[in-house]
């Protein structure tokens, strides 16, 4: 992993200040905002939670926690994957990354289950609000899964192409902005996953 | 994925000559130099001629409501010329009158204070003043110009569909918006869906600039370029971006919530609800809730407006008084202190819903508290000009008049955070004349103070300065003029279509009538200012020379070359060695912020 000399100057002249490349920064600041999103929406749940009138409690269908721990699995899988690119494994990152794809595509399958069952349960969406909110947190969680698909696919498409192309494999593990792009991403779906952790455990503990 | 300019850039070397990515640039065309175009300058113009537009028809509906207000019992024919049903026999309708007070609070806090001001400074003076050849990333700055022009769009397209703008209030809140109702077409209907799309696009617009902004002050600044010796114009457009990216979620939060009513028939905040007779199904919901998420961003929001007009004015009173900034570190500590207390006042709006006392009393404290860093930087502004060498140009008359409006406004703040004496002003014309004053008008004099102060870094000539003195006088009387009969007019309620029939009202009528004259005269003063703008980046008195400091200013704007160009500098970037304020200090006039001291000089 031998960065020229211009590429070395440049990434510290730009983490001269913090440490890290702006665009990450970048990242981890818009990171801050969509938590700020998931707060915002956990805490109406909470506010609406204490009108003891209206809400009707009810256990959490189990499906929730399989897809918690498929959503913990991505985060492993995508890691592997950036690991094994900077090993220049790529035979395995492109599996790793494809399984990771798979993965997140089932998370969100099985949301979509887990609304089927709220619904048998007698909770449809415009039901009793402590349904409401569940299929309004998970809707709004799985578009920023689908955001993540969406690059993610990108990546597949452009790692599939690179398969019979030695040189190019090998021009992209020299180019920094390229293993960049791929730690953002693979940023994004550990923060997106950990979001997912948190709203699985608020859940558990208000709905019970 | 992007490739952004700014790593292209650094492949040469951070202080590589322009030419080297000149090459880059060479084949622009009229779309990527002036549409989707890359360069923080020009994105910097679209925002501000974007934000004039909205300027313009923000006033004009003000106009609009200011001649059914001085005038409840006149007709004036050429309305409904051009309003149509709007306006029938020349008399506003009362359902296009609260169209009207609606519009213009979303066009005027959102699309002209907070894309047209934070927008058009942070754009043109975070990469200028911190000394970097652009923002961060110079694709996701264009791409937040985009979201604001289609927001924009979208949010004027409203004005043309049958059933009429959003009429539910700039505050938008349920349960009237809350739901899709033949009964409540009018203003309630797409109308209203179009203003939460709008809206919708606007906070991914506010979101993307601001990390944009944040990443870029804290990365990109140039050797030498502290944080102690940023110019206090970034450090309030970084607190900006940081309150923005903090807080928007929320309001998206909120009208996600109130989309889900409308088009998905949940009942977030609807509960019981009763039309012609017939209960709806809604059960369970509560307006409140939707006041809370609102109010989050709602109240953060106004110092969004403000801060930056903070940041402007100091940096004109400075230049313009040829003297350092009065309490530099007490600046920066008293915007942090703001920033903070934005946070945990939002209920000050809400004292009338039922909140309990006891949380009232907390929010009165936390309320009572942001005087304390408002009259810190007060007192440092006047600290500043004080027997300074005051040069009277249009900037300095307007950062002075800012100084004036916000002592005016602010001391009412007083009097409306304590909550026992909100819960008798809450919704009337105090709240009105308050607001106006400390967050419209004087938002609006730190950015004409901010545009007629780099107008010449922007186009490379000067506005024209007698007309900015008229702009400045009349804007100035008239803003009194109009707001501050308001205070008196006791009790008077806010949002009324007509008040004329109400007996304890009755005495306001010819008061009314001539806020309304005012009105009128103060509009045209800023199309006055908007001919001078349009004018002076045509005929406009040019810079003299190559490298120009018109002000004798020490930040690096003024160091780059009058003929902008793509990475603002042609050579190295300057390297910084100085404090910003340096005026008057060690025998010189003024001390660029980039020459290196010499032996036996000091800088702050």
């Amino acid at each position: 992993m031998e960065l020229t000399l211009n590429e070395k100057k440049l990434l510290k002249e730009q983490t001269e200040y913090t440490g890290i490349h702006p665009q990450k920064f970048g990242l981890y600041i818009g990171m801050a905002s969509m938590f700020m999103f998931f707060a915002a929406l956990t805490s109406a749940l909470l506010i609406k939670m204490g009108d003891f009138r209206v809400w009707q409690n009810f256990r959490l269908p189990v499906i929730f926690l399989y897809s918690t721990i498929v959503i913990i699995a991505v985060s492993v899988t995508m890691q592997a994957s950036l690991i094994s690119y900077r090993k220049a494994k790529f035979t395995l990152f492109r599996t790793l990354l494809f399984v990771s794809f798979l993965l997140a595509c089932m998370f969100l399958l099985m949301q979509l289950q887990g609304w089927q069952i709220l619904k048998q349960m007698g909770l449809p969406l415009a039901g009793n609000l402590s349904g409401s909110f569940i299929y309004l947190i998970t809707s709004m969680h799985g578009l920023h899964i689908v955001g993540g698909l969406v690059i993610t696919l990108v990546f597949l498409i452009f790692a599939i192409r690179s398969r019979k192309d030695p040189i190019y494999e090998l021009r992209s593990i020299i180019n920094p902005k390229r293993q960049l792009n791929l730690e953002m991403l693979v940023s994004y779906w550990h923060f997106i996953d950990a979001v997912w952790v948190y709203l699985y455990l608020f859940f558990y503990l208000n709905y019970r | 994925m992007e490739t952004s300019p700014s790593v292209e850039h650094g492949v040469h070397g951070h202080h590589d000559h322009v030419h080297g990515h000149a090459e880059h640039h060479h084949e622009e065309t009229f779309l990527t130099k002036y549409v989707f175009s890359q360069d923080h300058k020009m994105i910097s113009k679209q925002f501000l001629i974007t934000g004039m537009f909205w300027g313009v028809v923000g006033g004009l509906l003000s106009i609009l409501f200011r001649l059914q207000l001085g005038w409840p019992n006149e007709t004036f024919p050429f309305l409904e010329t051009f309003l149509g049903k709007w306006a029938e026999g020349g008399k506003i309708s009362q359902d296009f009158y609260l169209a009207l007070i609606t519009m213009h609070g979303t066009i005027l806090v959102f699309f002209v204070l907070t894309g047209g001001l934070s927008g058009t400074f942070a754009n043109l003076l975070i990469p200028y003043q911190i000394g970097a050849r652009d923002m961060a990333s110079p694709f996701i700055n264009m791409l937040s110009y985009w979201f604001f022009f289609t927001a924009s769009v979208i949010m004027l397209l409203s004005f043309f569909i049958q059933t009429g703008p959003a009429a539910g209030g700039w505050t938008a809140y349920p349960p009237l918006n809350g739901m899709r109702n033949t009964a409540i077409d009018l203003g309630s209907g797409l109308g209203f869906d179009l203003w939460i799309a709008g809206m919708a696009l606007f906070i991914i617009q506010a979101l993307l600039a601001g990390l944009n902004y944040v990443t870029t002050v804290l990365n990109m600044r140039t050797k030498g370029m502290t944080m102690m010796k940023l110019p206090l114009t970034i450090w309030a457009l970084l607190f900006t971006a940081i309150v923005g990216i903090l807080s928007f979620p929320a309001l998206l939060a909120g009208v996600v919530l109130l989309e889900f009513d409308r088009l998905l028939d949940t009942s977030f905040y609807l509960n019981n609800i009763i039309i012609n007779g017939h209960l709806l199904g809604y059960k369970g919901g509560s307006p409140i809730l939707f006041e809370h998420l609102f109010w989050f961003l709602g109240h953060p929001e106004v110092y969004i407006i403000i801060l930056p007009a903070f940041g402007i004015v100091s940096e004109v009173l400075a230049v313009h008084s040829r003297k350092p900034i009065f309490g530099y570190k007490a600046m920066v500590i008293s915007l942090l202190a703001i920033l903070i207390l934005s946070f945990i006042v939002w209920a000050h709006h809400m004292f009338v819903t039922g909140l309990n006392p006891n949380l009232g009393a907390i929010f009165t404290l936390f309320t009572l508290l942001i005087a304390i860093p408002s009259a810190i930087k007060v007192f440092n502004w006047i600290g500043t000009i004080w027997r300074g060498r005051i040069r009277l140009t249009s900037a300095a008359l307007f950062a002075i008049g800012f100084v004036s409006m916000f002592i005016s406004g602010g001391l009412t703040g007083i009097i409306l955070g304590n909550s026992s004496i909100d819960i008798q002003l809450h919704d009337t014309m105090f709240v009105v004349a308050h607001f106006h004053i400390v967050m419209g008008i004087a938002a609006f004099f730190g950015m004409f103070a901010g545009v007629y102060h780099w107008f010449p870094r922007m186009y490379g000539r000067f506005m024209n300065e007698t007309l900015g003195q008229i702009h400045f006088y009349v804007t100035l009387v008239g803003a009194y003029c109009i707001f501050f009969p308001m205070h008196f007019m006791t009790g008077l309620p806010r949002r009324y279509y007509s008040y004329g029939n109400f007996e304890t009202f009755n005495n306001f009528n010819n008061l009314a009538s001539f806020m309304s004259v005012v009105a009128i005269i103060v509009f045209l003063a800023q199309l006055l200012f908007v001919v001078n703008y349009f004018y002076s980046i045509f005929k406009g008195q040019k810079l003299e020379g190559e490298y120009a400091n018109p002000w004798e200013s020490n930040t690096l704007e003024w160091t780059a070359p009058v003929e902008r160009m793509h990475g603002n500098w042609p050579g190295d970037i300057p390297t910084v060695y100085r404090w910003p304020y340096d005026y008057s200090t060690n025998g010189n006039d003024f001390n660029p912020q980039n020459i290196p001291l010499k032996p036996g000089e000091a800088t702050h």
